[in-house]
């Protein structure tokens, strides 16, 4: 009830104690913006909010952006870590599908992956619910289990001390993203889709965690590919703030997102 | 709904918690921040799973680098503990220049709505302006 009773527009009436503070506020200071915090957990968007910017463009055909089943059976563990972050967001790509069979199978893939990385459990009991709210078209409730999922397989593997799989998780699934909204943006050319893909704070960041990792992990197949992709996707993400990429720009990086995935997901001799 | 929604939201906030060790007054202070974005998911805003917690006194504000997309739009919202008599959430562009939202502030607890027309990087500042010490915990919704 009380819930209820509280709406946005109920809310926004304070709004006027502090209508000017935007205006009144110093502006920071170098040294601030320099020290701001980033943290995995809130500067670093969910694929969810990546692909709702997209929805704004137009209408798209989500059924089409899904790929082909990716391979679960890896034997480095953080080739596992970088595939279950794609696997997360061809979730989310999915739930935006409205595809009862795919969310469903993806579920299980990520439960495999998970499962080899030891954090099936926490999962698995998701999972169910997961199963649950597909069959029955709860699509805003399975994207905040999803995106609930996501957090606690990171938090676990955190808690194993495997911090360092946790960044791959997350750039595993942000390269998804990219691959698919650059695809889009790229079929669709507009200068307003095409700024979509400024996201220099986030490349910044994904690459110092992974310029962070031990020399074990770097050493990985999967990851020196990643990383060396990544100085390159940074490149194209990091444009002016006035300037569109162009489209042929917008390819490139579409290009470099979908092979950079198509070689994490082959097998290690 | 709305037990789903917290159910949700509480199940999420023991996962990420230990990433960071969350303290009493931060729980509390993510629940003042809850009380209020929970108005914005009634608006059709989703809140995000994740939050940004600590402890900020008078004169020693706290800030966050976020990265926003444009055509979206986000409610930041701060909650504190009760010895913050008056927050402020403050969003700010790349250069560092503040940018125009929705503001909405109440006691310890305090908002700001914005929608930027470029995608990149933000900074979201979170301050005590009257009171003493306390706990903090920012978390943001977006449609």
């Amino acid at each position: 009830m009380i819930w209820k009773l509280r709406p946005l527009a109920g809310s926004l009436a304070f709004a006027c104690l502090c209508a000017s503070a935007a205006a009144e506020a110093t502006p920071l200071t170098p040294e601030e913006m320099a020290g701001a915090a980033r943290t995995d957990g809130l500067s670093i968007p969910m694929p969810d909010e990546f692909l709702a910017s997209l929805n704004k463009l137009g209408k798209i055909y989500w059924s089409s952006k899904m790929r082909l089943p990716i391979g679960t059976s890896y034997t480095s563990r953080p080739q596992m870590a970088l595939n279950l972050g794609g696997l997360i967001a061809d979730g989310y790509i999915a739930i935006e599908a409205q595809d009862q069979q795919q969310v469903k199978n993806i579920g299980r893939d990520v439960l495999t992956l998970a499962g080899a990385l030891g954090v099936s459990k926490e999962v698995k009991e998701r999972a169910g619910s997961i199963t649950s709210f597909a069959e029955n078209g709860q699509w805003d409730q399975l994207m905040e289990e999803l995106e609930a999922t996501q957090n606690e397989v990171k938090q676990t593997m955190a808690e194993a001390k495997d911090q360092d799989l946790v960044a791959l998780v997350t750039v595993g699934g942000w390269l998804r993203g990219i691959e698919v909204v650059s695809g889009q943006i790229a079929a669709h050319y507009t200068e307003t889709g095409g700024k979509l893909m400024r996201q220099p704070g986030i490349v910044d960041f994904l690459n110092q965690r992974l310029d962070k990792l031990p020399d074990k992990i770097k050493d990985d197949a999967s990851v020196k590919i990643v990383r060396k992709k990544m100085a390159d996707i940074q490149r194209l993400i990091a444009f002016p703030i006035d300037k569109a990429p162009t489209v042929d720009e917008v390819k490139e990086l579409n290009k470099l997102a979908a092979d950079t995935l198509k070689d994490i997901t082959k097998k290690q001799k | 709904m709305k037990r789903l929604f917290l159910t949700l939201v509480f199940a999420s906030f023991t996962a990420v918690s230990a990433l960071h060790a969350v303290t009493d007054g931060e729980v509390a202070a993510r629940r003042t921040a809850l009380d209020v974005a929970g108005a914005f998911n009634n608006d059709g805003f989703k809140l995000r799973d994740g939050f940004w917690a600590g402890q900020f006194a008078p004169g020693k504000p706290k800030i966050l680098q976020v990265n926003l997309y444009a055509g979206n739009a986000y409610y930041f919202t701060v909650g504190a503990t009760p010895t913050a008599k008056k927050v402020l959430v403050t969003v700010y562009d790349e250069t560092g220049k503040p940018v125009s939202g929705e503001p909405y502030q109440d006691t310890s607890v305090a908002a700001a709505g914005f929608s930027p027309d470029n995608s990149g990087i933000f900074f979201v500042k979170v301050e005590v302006v009257d009171g003493a010490a306390a706990d903090y915990c920012l978390i943001y919704s977006y449609k």
